[in-house]
């Protein structure tokens, strides 16, 4: 085996490894945003190191610059999906509270409902006497 | 003069992301001859017209020592945590808690913010839930947090990307801008301790 070989030995399994963690995360942990950054994060690294496993067993730069583009499309994509599909589980209230320290979310969104609340009710106190 | 001037501009503006367009046609052509390239910038240019993209100013500063810093820091910060929830994953899954904190950010340019939040999506551990713009504020859950006492952990590591990314990428009054939120925000929080 050269070396090249043996960089691809080493990438690659352990990319399948960290694939392996983020889908047992998904099944083991028990709340949708402990699932997500399970599954999400090990994932984007999984993928990165499965393709420089790859690079390595192609000829030359030229032909390993389309998987660069994979991963950077990737970074780029991956936050996007992830934070649009934390904010639609937090506004649908599949975030169970047992499972949070804190949720300081959660207080500023009852303060400004409450703020919200007095500024509808303050015309119909003016009308009212 | 300065109605022939703003096409011109704004022309110039959509540049960047022609030239982007290019590079990635070349690249999944696997060819950088002068006719990919010129068939390339012709895609691009006929997809941005088709596409009618808004243009966007785009405000930013490149700094290619702290960029490297950056991306080190979430290269590292990638492989450690991704370690370390494989570790919670195996282990206990069931008693891993989080938390959703609040933290005001510093900056208030949108191209930054957006930065903040998708890099903060990015890495391990921390994920943006919401963004409230007009208050400046952003709301992460993060993720393994056992107790209290992690709590500040995770907004210090918050207030921490959101310095890297000013710096690398900010303008100067990027900069100045932050520095002077900065100290206000210190100034508060002494204040509110001296109160207390």
């Amino acid at each position: 085996m050269t070396a090249t070989d043996w960089a691809t030995a080493v990438l690659m399994p352990l990319g399948a490894l960290f694939a392996l963690t983020g889908t047992i995360g998904m099944v083991r942990f028990p709340t949708l945003l402990g699932r997500m950054h399970a599954s999400t994060k090990p994932d984007t690294v999984a993928l990165v190191l499965i393709l420089a496993g790859a690079a390595f067993q192609l000829p030359d730069l030229r032909s390993a610059l389309p998987l660069a583009l994979v991963a950077v499309f990737q970074f780029m994509t991956m936050p996007v999906l992830a934070q649009t599909l934390g904010r639609v589980a937090y506004s649908r209230g599949m975030v169970v509270s047992e499972h949070l320290v804190t949720d300081e979310l959660a207080d500023d969104l009852a303060k400004r409902e409450a703020e919200e609340g007095r500024a509808a009710e303050d015309p119909r106190r003016a009308e009212a006497p | 003069m300065s109605a022939y001037r703003a096409p011109a501009l704004r022309l110039l503006g959509r540049l960047p992301t022609v030239l982007w367009l290019t590079v990635m046609w070349a690249v999944l052509w696997g060819d950088f001859s002068p006719g990919t390239l010129v068939a390339g910038a012709m895609v691009g240019a006929g997809c941005y017209a088709a596409a009618k993209l808004p243009h966007l100013p785009v405000r930013l500063r490149f700094r290619p020592l702290r960029v490297a810093g950056l991306v080190g820091h979430i290269a590292l910060d990638l492989l450690l945590s991704s370690v370390h929830m494989a570790y919670h994953t195996l282990l206990h899954p069931a008693r891993v808690r989080g938390a959703i904190v609040a933290v005001p950010l510093r900056t208030d340019s949108d191209l930054l913010m957006a930065m903040v939040s998708a890099g903060l999506s990015l890495v391990t551990g921390s994920q943006t839930i919401e963004l409230d713009r007009e208050g400046g504020v952003i709301y992460v859950h993060g993720i393994p947090i056992h107790d209290e006492s992690d709590v500040p952990k995770l907004r210090r590591s918050v207030l921490r990307t959101e310095e890297m990314y000013v710096r690398a990428f900010g303008t100067r009054d990027d900069i100045a801008q932050f520095e002077a939120a900065e100290r206000e925000l210190a100034g508060a929080g002494a204040a509110a301790e001296e109160e207390r």
